[in-house]
């Protein structure tokens, strides 16, 4: 089965620069809206009514009982397994008018993102909801709110209301799930009616349910068959039996339905079924365990043996089922069972499943009768599996065969390394490997070590196990191709671990090596991924914008952006947007930064991944945005949000981007020294940023200022390139104000970057100009200037520049012209707006960010009055990463020493 | 802690084998399966490996240590 999301080659090698810089296409619905949101074709056999045998029993009190389904929201069918519950329901609903969309649901759906994407697609697959305004889920862990709402509003407004049966509901444990689903049904209204099939008692307050009659149960008491029932259902199987043998048999199988069937199959193979019946009876087994091993021991050798193997699969076809047997006879075999109907269910497309039930039973017979055999089987069936293009599948029970060579190459050569980082299966796949041992050493298995470590941002790991990666792909090659998925993986986490390591020369080569490997691996496996390609441009133009080539960056990020949006690409286009809205925010554009970046929050929460997101790049962008515009307390809300994200202290771009609102926030609030500090983005980067250094240094220097040092300040700014407009500003500003006005409009006179440079640049420039004037004496240039300025500001509402003027500022903003310009944005005045906020001292947090893994295991040997030497020996890490853990602990607490951070810690209870 | 849980119907040997975790003693009409259980999140496992084998459960309590 070949994936059904049939997109172009999405890889532009050239640069697509839109002639005017702008917002980049926001990307609209999905291309392909039914595709798996997994990226697999979706297994239609959990979308489609299970089949009902041709010995089942329709027993009209319950299809009379589950009518009322209709009339309430909620209605629960609750029994143990094998009571008869998906036959009851799956036939009641394959008589009805109303669409009805049935999902199975599978132990995979635990996580609230994955669930709700297969909801929708139950939904979607009866063409609810008919618009695209619902969404689709993109993080596997969670599901946005406003997505839920959506699609309860669409609900709402149904004529008639779409019946959602989910099967097998206990397979759900995650409370927040209930709550979901409690909130879309309680929202839908009259347009849907839930019914839950379950052994379990779901999560929902079915006591308020019950209460306002709002509630259809369908419990164990009323599964079960009567005797008169029992005897029907003997007679469909070919028995007759009297009423009070069959209450006999009701009374030893307690009307258990599974229970009753398999009682007909035995009773039928054996030499004289009354006589077995009374046996049976008065045997005192556990009815299941007694009856299966009869069933089972009746069964020709070569289906037992089918069964007992087929056993560790969730389901299978007769092909597999061969794989598994070594034999050719599977087909015959369960054709043969499904209409005895023992064991099998038929899904449709000659798929098969076990009954939950037997499938249990059969794998405890299974390690009795060929013990050791399982690893086996999970290896064949992992083998099989990835020859027919079921990777998911393929993958889990490689894992279960422990036969991590075959399962890491598996991943690999499906080019599927990405799906490590992004899309609803990272998580599981995340969990998958993380059993993987040692002592699996292809280079496929350092490949995926290597992800695991990267994705973590734990670079000491990840590059060594790249390292260990490239060596084994250099060593063998017996054909270039056959390693060529290889090496194009290896490719991208190169280009991450070039952005990561902040080295230019290291991602260039890495997608230069990407762009000659795409022409030799299968086209059909580049379309199926097409989060690797995303992945690997937004690496590179994360490590250009890194090195200062703006426009190369954008180049690359751009065409990530335009990527059409799927669940599996989202977050590299959520991150390209942000760096892009970063450059234009160095480039003094923040209305156009603002937009980019509020475009990529609007299309993180389309597929709910979490605020913050990927390396946080966005929410950064915004806060440095919101300093601009004087709104302090919203910009330190979201760098406190992005602190949230592991990312965002190690990711170079980010750590600057950090650094640079962080200081300048310091700044605001007259800590020079803490300025500083914040100032140093403390990660460790194969060459310096052109302007993250330019920034630290001007947070430098406006220290060396405000704390009276003008010689100092001036010094600090030597180390302010030129060539970046914003920081070149800057640093006239400081000039002027230390007293050199020639060095400040040397400074003016070098910013030339052509239609580069934005109005929170020219504004600045501008008011050095003007103060430089009102100094000499000429107020007419300077109200002019200022003049200039306003109306420039005044459409970004940037403030920030003018506040910062303030002290000479003020007598010019008194005057008529400039009065009125200033006024409802930036001064009070006729305007509804009262003047702008005054930077407010925050308090400091009252609960601490949240410290990582790792930071605790370092704050923990700290309190042990170990020494930063110690701890990296004891923790295996360098000395400079133990640093850099302390930094972000400190920064997390809020604290400067080591003992504050001990006391502080203990105080919030962390240690 | 330790547990025991008792069960309708007497377990063959084989699915007995579905508890390796656990010891077990066979008595008229029912089957007590007994042993250490590491924590709460283990005892609704063995509870539902329980439901899923189509055991019922008529008792099941903690033993003293």
């Amino acid at each position: 089965m070949v994936s059904a999301v049939a997109e172009s080659d999405k890889w532009v090698p050239g640069p697509t620069v839109p002639a005017v810089p702008g917002l980049p296409a926001v990307p609209g619905l999905p291309a392909v809206p039914y595709a798996d949101p997994l990226g697999d074709p979706f297994l239609r056999t959990r979308f489609v009514l299970p089949a009902r045998p041709a010995t089942f029993l329709r027993r009209q009190r319950l299809v009379r009982h589950l009518d009322q389904a209709l009339r309430t929201p909620l209605t629960l069918v609750n029994g143990a397994a094998g009571a008869g519950k998906t036959l009851l329901v799956a036939d009641w609903a394959a008589g009805r008018e109303e669409p009805v969309a049935w999902l199975t649901v599978e132990p995979g759906d635990r996580r609230p993102g994955v669930f709700w994407a297969y909801v929708l697609q139950a939904l979607r697959s009866r063409g609810v909801p008919a618009s695209g305004t619902v969404g689709f889920p993109a993080d596997p862990s969670r599901v946005d709110g406003r997505l839920l709402a959506a699609l309860a509003a669409e609900l709402s407004g149904r004529d008639e209301p779409v019946v959602v049966v989910l099967d097998e509901y206990d397979r759900v444990t995650a409370p927040e799930i209930a709550e979901q689903l409690e909130f879309v049904l309680h929202h839908a209204g009259q347009g849907m009616r839930l019914v839950l099939v379950t052994r379990t008692e779901p999560l929902l307050p079915l006591h308020r349910y019950r209460a306002a009659g709002r509630l259809t149960e369908i419990r164990a008491a009323e599964l079960a068959f009567t005797p008169e029932e029992a005897v029907a259902l003997l007679e469909l199987h070919g028995l007759a039996l009297p009423v009070p043998a069959g209450r006999a048999l009701v009374d030893r199988t307690r009307g258990w339905a599974a229970g009753l069937r398999l009682c007909a199959l035995a009773a039928r193979e054996s030499a004289d079924p009354e006589i077995y019946l009374k046996e049976f009876e008065a045997d005192r087994s556990a009815v299941a365990d007694f009856l299966l091993a009869e069933v089972l021991l009746r069964q020709p050798e070569e289906t037992q043996d089918l069964l007992l193997r087929v056993s560790v699969l969730e389901r299978f076809c007769p092909d597999l089922a061969n794989a598994l047997t070594g034999r050719t006879d599977a087909e015959r075999l369960l054709v043969g069972l499904h209409r005895a109907n023992a064991f099998v269910e038929d899904l449709g497309h000659s798929w098969y499943r076990l009954h939950p039930l037997f499938g249990e039973i059969l794998r405890a017979h299974l390690r009795v009768r060929l013990p050791g055999l399982e690893p086996e089987l999970h290896r064949r069936a992992a083998r099989w599996l990835r020859s027919s293009g079921f990777l998911p599948e393929s993958l889990a029970h490689g894992a279960a065969a422990g036969d991590w060579g075959f399962t890491a190459g598996a991943l690999v050569d499906d080019l599927a390394i990405g799906q490590l980082f992004t899309g609803l299966r990272s998580e599981d796949l995340d969990q998958l490997f993380s059993r993987m041992g040692p002592e699996a050493a292809s280079p496929a298995a350092h490949l995926v070590r290597a992800a695991r470590d990267l994705a973590r941002c734990d670079l000491d790991h990840g590059l060594a196990h790249l390292h260990h990666a490239e060596e084994g792909l250099n060593a063998d090659v017996p054909d270039a191709s056959e390693v060529a998925a290889a090496l194009l993986s290896c490719a991208l986490l190169e280009a991450l671990a070039a952005r990561l390591t902040g080295s230019p020369v290291r991602a260039e080569r890495a997608a230069r090596a990407a762009g000659e490997l795409r022409e030799e691996v299968p086209a059909h496996l580049l379309a199926r991924h097409p989060e690797l390609t995303a992945l690997l441009l937004t690496h590179l133009g994360s490590t250009r914008l890194w090195a200062g080539r703006f426009e190369d960056a954008r180049a690359a990020l751009t065409t990530v952006a335009g990527t059409p949006g799927d669940a599996s690409t989202v977050l590299p286009r959520e991150e390209a947007m942000g760096h892009l809205a970063l450059i234009d925010y160095l480039n003094g554009w923040p209305g156009r930064a603002e937009r980019k970046a509020l475009a990529a929050v609007s299309e993180a929460e389309r597929f709910s991944l979490p605020p913050p997101c990927g390396s946080g790049v966005v929410r950064l962008v915004l806060a440095a945005v919101a300093v601009d515009r004087d709104e302090l307390g919203r910009a330190q809300a979201l760098l406190d949000e992005t602190d949230r994200l592991r990312r965002a202290t190690q990711d170079p771009v980010t750590a600057a981007g950090r650094a640079i609102v962080a200081a300048r926030l310091q700044l605001l609030r007259g800590h020079a020294g803490a300025a500083v500090e914040a100032a140093d983005p403390a990660v460790s980067a194969a060459m310096t940023s052109p302007w993250a250094a330019s920034h630290e240094a001007l947070v430098a220097s406006a220290a060396h200022l405000a704390e009276g040092r003008p010689e100092k300040a001036a010094e600090a700014l030597r180390d302010v390139s030129v060539d970046q407009p914003a920081c070149a500003v800057e640093a006239a500003r400081i000039q002027l104000a230390a007293g050199r006005p020639g060095a400040a409009m040397d400074l003016l006179d070098g910013v030339h970057a052509g239609g580069r440079t934005g109005p929170a640049v020219t504004v600045r420039a501008a008011l050095v100009r003007a103060r430089a004037a009102q100094q000499a004496g000429d107020t007419a240039t300077a109200r002019r200037l200022v003049g200039h300025a306003l109306l420039d500001a005044r459409r970004e509402r940037l403030r920030r520049p003018f506040l910062d003027a303030l002290p000479w500022i003020r007598p010019l903003l008194a005057t008529a012209p400039l009065h009125d310009l200033a006024a409802g944005w930036l001064t009070s005045g006729p305007a509804p707006r009262d003047a702008p906020p005054r930077p407010e001292a925050r308090p400091s947090p009252l609960v601490a960010a949240e410290l990582s893994g790792r930071e605790r295991d370092v704050l923990e040997r700290l309190a042990r009055l170990m020494s930063t030497e110690e701890i990296a020996a004891d923790l295996y890490v360098s000395v400079n990463t133990v640093k850099t853990h302390l930094k972000s602990v400190y920064r997390k607490l809020a604290v400067n020493r080591r003992g504050d951070a001990v006391r502080r810690a203990r105080d919030l209870g962390l240690l | 802690m330790r547990y025991e849980i008792r069960v309708d119907g007497q377990l063959s040997e084989t699915l007995a084998e579905a508890f390796p975790e656990l010891g077990h003693v066979v008595m008229a009409g029912q089957t007590v399966l007994f042993g250490p259980v590491v924590d709460e999140a283990q005892l609704y496992g063995l509870l539902a490996r329980c439901q899923s084998l189509g055991l019922r459960v008529v008792e099941m309590r903690q033993l003293p240590d």
